[in-house]
């Protein structure tokens, strides 16, 4: 599933030597900015990204059924007052539907974050330090490498819970090896660089060499990562909870909506296909997004893109 | 997969002993209304069962929610109703259950069986002359009093623990000798009177003798009592709690139609004809029984015609509403209750559910039919509500108690409130003396569960009740037994003696968790478990139930119906001890 | 090389420890697996207190991990506990289910590397064609998929598909129930029919996400060798097209290739348990969910171990590879 992503993305990439200008980085910042602005599939995805976002935020102020309203008979046709039609207890599936992506995108977005500040600083630390440090970091890697999340995840959250934020973090505990990685690459070759060295030698201590800068010269591969990681994350939740093994009530998820109506694909398919491609828009937007920043970062790696 | 499917509602442990007398005919509903007729078995005459000659039907798959896991059931570890389900086929007893229930003398092994002295209460059994296991030793005396030894629970080991670890010692405890006049006649006497004794040597529950003696090495288990050596007990009990663990072919003979040939464990077990069986050749050449905890997948591998039958102890409305749907293709669909029903039940020691004007607004705003209808209705069309807590509608003795407690909806339960100085605040949601009126309800992640609160959620909102869900994959394990609910949501399964019901409902009983007490339900109780037959105990549960309704403490809901459904064959009813194979030696293949 | 595996798997072992202490723990805290024996009318707490004495539950948890891992490196996997298993033993249980998980990670393994490798060449030599582009987007939208959806979906219809033969007074092809209970029978006409009827809906939605990487995987690194100075060079020296892309080209490429297909096993397990699970076969993905429903820490450990080993091979299989391939790199 999911980590197929991640192998993806690009290595270290050669970084200018005056990339710690202030001024230089500025611009360059534009440039990227121009560069995906001009990138049009990123751009299409970004708008419809951004307006299921709304819709789902949005949308259950000015629609008529709350997501809790059960008053309705059950399993209606889609009708104009119920647009995706019901749930077996009588839910309208169009309120299901907005809650259920409100809940898929925050648990993406935070998974994202926390993998990629967990990555980044880990990958960061131990390509900077390196010794005893690096290994440590590599041993936790291995060792979630070799366990499957879904085993783990399937333990880790019903010993917890199922709350939306809890399923999130597990999985970014998942996520963030791909990220470490290739932050300790960039790292591992940028810590040999003058300004690196510099900024030692005038007394700045590791964290704040990591964070003023490490981390700055590594925003592309770092922002395009975390992009793809909010794609992955929404699957992989989506994965546990048809499971059965993710997100509990009171919370819900695109994921739980599938695993509930997934079985009415024939007879009813609105109550599997309407969850399933907003599921799909999701993932598939957020993936040509990070794939217009990546060509955005790195104008050079579009030709071989992979 | 939906998480509900991994999960049974309750325990499908079938006790060593089965109901009797308690359970009339429960017709079979919500399908064809010619499957009501399938409970009956093709070979009944006058509570008497011979197997009925039929021709040969070939192979048959059937499928159900788990798998088959061990050759002798009667043990803590292995008891599963599961097992049973194959077992029935396997391993013959003195007498059997149809559909409905009733109890029918297996005359294919047995010539007699008769109640031969009321003081003390003795028991003759007279097997048919011949009769063996298929690995051609007799089927006899020996194996009746080996059942006995291990599940009377008299047997002790050296150290003083129980030598054999049985499921359930319900009955054979009250059996003090088993006597083997000759090989054929077996000769049980009682120590106390027991009026369940035909739901004792049953279908499914004798083992073979002669394989622990070839085993253990003891020479005569008859000459082993229980008060005997206890480390030759101990040996016996080893090898009876142990030895038919896993698949071994050489140790696990049949004594019914069907044998064991094949067992893939959590897969599939298989059953061919036996060769040696005492009465007329089975239908089916081959029984294959697999697993498959999803019934809308055992649907789907129905109408695919990969199994051509299917059985779910769970309700599953999607897997109803399919195999409905199947009707053109040939497939039949059934429908009938259950041993289980769910309720909920309040907690007496939460100080807001103390008060009898919140349980019975509770009771009120709580709206049964709609949940009925809306969970299982597609299931079994004319579900209605449970209305006792002690009887099955199916059972002499049920009278609807619980019908005038739940009348009138959120307008009634504002009523009772107000009367009792609620008031309704700016939310709606009733408040006194500064506490809101929030209760929690309590279960288990089963979708089922869910869906009901999420309804009674809907429902008591417009009583000015707001209800919170709990969900808790743990709650029956460590909560509900400490108390740690304001209301509890799960389902008892129907035990095989009401005097179980007595710790549940008795006030300081060990299972009554929610602190409910009525000192008239106590009474009528006491009373009810002293009586010699269930005749007599009726009235007394009649009493206790109404009084216990009083309290509004517990409301059932509804027993939950199990379903099944099939193609190609005559007959099927999923009888709810044994399942779909109990008449499986039947089946023919339909004739149109 | 030996020296090189023999560190690796060395490497390991503390981590593996690690893990299955912390899962052990984990599942010990779970729940209770004799929550179905509290539930029944009649029991009381000295029947479950012996129950959970027989099942060696009473014991602190430490000391249960210490009896599990020296039964372990025994081969004593335990039993199951769960109450109407008859305590199953867990190496078979485990081994049985492994093999079919395996069955299937593989025949989608190599369909994906055939399928996600010619695509990858073909869009490469023909890049921006509409055949690179129809492979891009496809790639994309198969990314963005969830697996159990296409499993899904490949269920339902391939029930219409054989309603549909059916009716053309044909035999039901596709499965939906895992392989037939007695194992394929017949000829060898028969067997093929039975035996594709069984992996092709499951393979096809467990390689899709593998055959997209594997293609946009394939792609890049032809491109890289297509624009190399030594494929320049044999162009240059009036070598064929096709010769230059499969004598030198190819061979170079399926390098990057090979070695992202040995670390995926590991995901594609991921991916096996959910395949599984709609197509209903009894293997890992079942196995998993029943042991972490009913509480089970011998069956999860025994799962976990498994999963863990296997991965730990792939990678260091995938490690191997590179080397044979790529004479440039060598193992420290």
């Amino acid at each position: 599933m999911a980590d197929l992503t991640a192998p993806t993305t690009s290595g270290p990439r050669a970084a200018g030597a005056h990339e710690f200008d202030a001024t230089k980085a500025r611009s360059q910042g534009e440039l990227v900015l121009r560069r995906f602005l001009r990138h049009k599939l990123a751009m299409t995805s970004l708008a419809t990204l951004v307006l299921l976002i709304v819709m789902a935020y949005v949308g259950p102020v000015f629609w008529a059924f709350s997501y809790e309203d059960t008053s309705s008979g059950s399993y209606l046709a889609p009708s104009p007052d119920h647009p995706l039609g019901t749930t077996q207890v009588g839910k309208d599936l169009l309120a299901l539907l907005m809650r259920g992506t409100q809940y898929s995108i925050q648990i993406g977005l935070l998974a994202a974050l926390a993998a990629t500040v967990l990555g980044v600083l880990l990958g960061a630390l131990s390509g900077y330090l390196r010794g005893f440090v690096d290994s440590l970091v590599n041993r936790v890697v291995d060792l979630l490498l070799i366990l499957p999340l879904i085993g783990v995840a399937a333990i880790v959250i019903r010993a917890i819970s199922g709350a939306w934020f809890v399923v999130a973090l597990t999985v970014a505990a998942f996520l963030w090896m791909q990220i470490a990685r290739i932050t300790r690459g960039e790292t591992l070759s940028l810590s040999e660089r003058e300004f690196v060295e510099a900024a030692r030698a005038s007394g700045a201590g590791t964290w704040r060499i990591i964070l003023k800068h490490l981390v700055p010269n590594m925003v592309g591969s770092i922002t395009v990562n975390a992009t793809l990681t909010v794609a992955t994350a929404v699957l992989t939740e989506a994965a546990l909870s048809f499971l059965g093994l993710g997100v509990q009530i009171p919370d819900t998820s695109l994921g739980v909506i599938i695993g509930e109506n997934y079985t009415q694909v024939m007879m009813r398919p609105w109550l599997f296909w309407a969850p399933f491609l907003v599921l799909v828009l999701i993932s598939l937007t957020i993936n040509f997004i990070g794939d217009g920043l990546r060509d955005a970062f790195d104008p050079r790696q579009t030709k071989v893109r992979a | 997969m939906r998480r509900a499917r991994f999960v049974s509602a309750v325990a499908l442990l079938s006790g060593a002993a089965l109901v009797l007398s308690a359970c009339g005919g429960g017709g079979g509903t919500g399908g064809d209304s010619d499957v009501a007729a399938m409970a009956v078995a093709k070979g009944q005459h006058d509570g008497n069962y011979t197997a009925p000659e039929v021709s040969d039907a070939g192979a048959i798959s059937v499928s159900t929610d788990k798998p088959f896991t061990a050759y002798n059931n009667q043990t803590t570890d292995a008891n599963s109703s599961y097992n049973n389900f194959a077992l029935v086929q396997v391993q013959i007893g003195a007498f059997t259950l149809n559909g409905n229930n009733k109890v029918l003398l297996n005359k294919d092994v047995m010539d007699s069986v008769e109640e031969t002295s009321t003081d003390p209460q003795t028991v003759t059994y007279k097997i048919k002359k011949g009769v063996t296991w298929s690995d051609g030793e007799p089927w006899d005396c020996d194996d009746f009093y080996l059942t006995w030894l291990a599940q009377s629970g008299k047997a002790k080991k050296p150290d003083g623990g129980t030598a054999f670890l049985a499921a359930g010692t319900s009955g054979y405890d009250l059996i003090e000798s088993v006597e083997c006049p000759d090989p054929q006649t077996v000769v049980t006497k009682y120590s106390s009177p027991y009026p369940d004794w035909k739901g004792l040597f049953n279908n499914g529950s004798i083992t073979p003798a002669h394989i622990l003696e070839q085993q253990t090495g003891i020479a005569d288990i008859t000459q082993l009592k229980p008060d005997g050596d206890p480390a030759e007990l101990a040996r016996a009990g080893e090898f009876w709690n142990t030895g038919w663990r896993g698949f071994k072919k050489d140790v696990m003979p049949a004594s019914g139609p069907y044998m064991i040939t094949d067992w893939q464990q959590n897969v599939s077990v298989t059953l061919e004809r036996n060769p040696k069986w005492a009465g007329a050749k089975a239908g089916p050449s081959r029984i294959t029984l697999k697993a498959i905890p999803d019934s809308v997948a055992q649907a789907q591998a129905l109408e695919n015609n990969e199994n051509q039958v299917m059985s779910a102890a769970q309700p599953d409305i999607n897997a109803a509403d399919r195999l409905r749907g199947l009707s053109a293709q040939g497939v039949t669909y059934g429908a009938a209750p259950g041993l289980a029903f769910e309720h909920l039940d309040l907690n007496f020691a939460r100080p807001l559910l103390a008060q009898e004007a919140v349980r019975k607004a509770f009771f009120q705003c709580v709206n049964r039919e709609e949940i009925a209808n809306k969970l299982i209705g597609s299931v079994e069309p004319d579900i209605k509500p449970l209305n006792s807590l002690l009887f099955f509608p199916q059972d002499d003795g049920y009278q609807d108690v619980y019908s005038d407690k739940t009348k009138g909806g959120a307008e009634a339960a504002k009523k009772t409130l107000q009367e009792a100085g609620w008031q309704q605040g700016s939310d709606g949601v009733f408040v006194k003396d500064g506490q809101r009126l929030r209760l929690s309800i309590s279960h288990t992640d089963i979708p089922r569960r869910k869906q009901t609160v999420e309804l009674i959620q809907g429902q008591c909102k417009d009583a000015g009740i707001e209800v919170e869900d709990n969900t808790d994959a743990n709650f029956l394990s460590g909560r509900v037994d400490k108390g740690d609910y304001d209301i509890a949501l799960f389902a008892w399964s129907g035990g095989p003696f009401k005097a179980d019901k007595k710790p549940i409902y008795i006030s300081g009983g060990s299972q009554n968790w929610q602190k409910l007490s009525s000192p008239k339900a106590d009474e009528a109780l006491e009373k009810a478990v002293t009586q010699t037959s269930q005749e007599a105990a009726i009235p007394y549960y009649q009493e206790a139930d109404k009084a216990l309704a009083e309290t509004y403490g517990s409301l059932p809901l509804f027993q939950m119906p199990s379903m099944w459904a099939f193609r190609d064959l005559d007959r099927v009813y999923f009888q709810s001890y044994y399942g779909t194979l109990w008449n499986a030696n039947e089946w023919q293949k339909k004739t149109s | 090389m030996i020296r090189y595996i023999i560190r690796r798997l060395l490497i390991s072992i503390p981590v593996l420890l690690v893990g299955t202490f912390l899962s052990y723990v984990m599942v010990t805290s779970l729940g209770d697996p004799l929550s179905e024996l509290r539930a029944k009318p009649g029991v009381t707490e000295a029947d479950v207190q012996a129950a959970a004495h027989a099942l060696g539950l009473d014991k602190p948890v430490l000391v249960r991990y210490w009896d599990w891992l020296t039964g372990f490196v025994q081969g004593d996997w335990g039993t199951s506990v769960a109450l109407g298993t008859a305590r199953a033993d867990v190496y078979t249980m485990v081994t049985d289910a492994l093999w079919v998980t395996v069955q299937l990670v593989i025949a989608a393994q190599v369909l994906a590397i055939i399928l996600g490798v010619a695509v990858g060449v073909l869009a490469a030599v023909r890049q921006y064609s509409i055949f690179d582009y129809t492979a891009t987007s496809l790639a994309f939208l198969m990314f963005s998929m969830p697996v159990f959806c296409v499993a899904i979906l490949l269920k339902s219809y391939g029930i219409q598909l054989n309603n549909l033969l059916v009716s053309l007074g044909l035999d039901r092809w596709l499965t939906t129930a895992g392989p037939p209970t007695g194992g394929y029978t017949g000829d060898l006409g028969e067997v093929v029919f039975s035996y594709t009827g069984t992996f092709l809906l499951p393979t096809i939605s467990l390689m899709l996400i593998s055959f997209a990487a594997y293609s946009r995987f394939q792609r890049a690194s032809m491109l890289e060798t297509l624009h190399s100075d030594y494929v320049r060079t044999a162009r240059a020296k009036g070598i064929s097209q096709a010769r230059v892309i499969f004598r030198h080209a190819f061979r170079n490429a399926l390098i990057p290739v090979t070695t992202l297909a040995a670390l995926s096993f590991g995901t594609l397990f991921t991916g096996a348990v959910l395949t599984e699970t709609v197509f209903g076969w009894h293997g890992m993905g079942s196995l998993l969910v029943t042991a972490v429903r009913q509480f089970d820490p011998n069956i999860l450990m025994g799962w976990l171990v498994v999963v863990a080993i296997a991965v730990v091979v792939f990678n260091l299989i995938a490690d191997i590879l590179y080397v044979f391939l790529d004479p440039r790199i060598r193992l420290g």
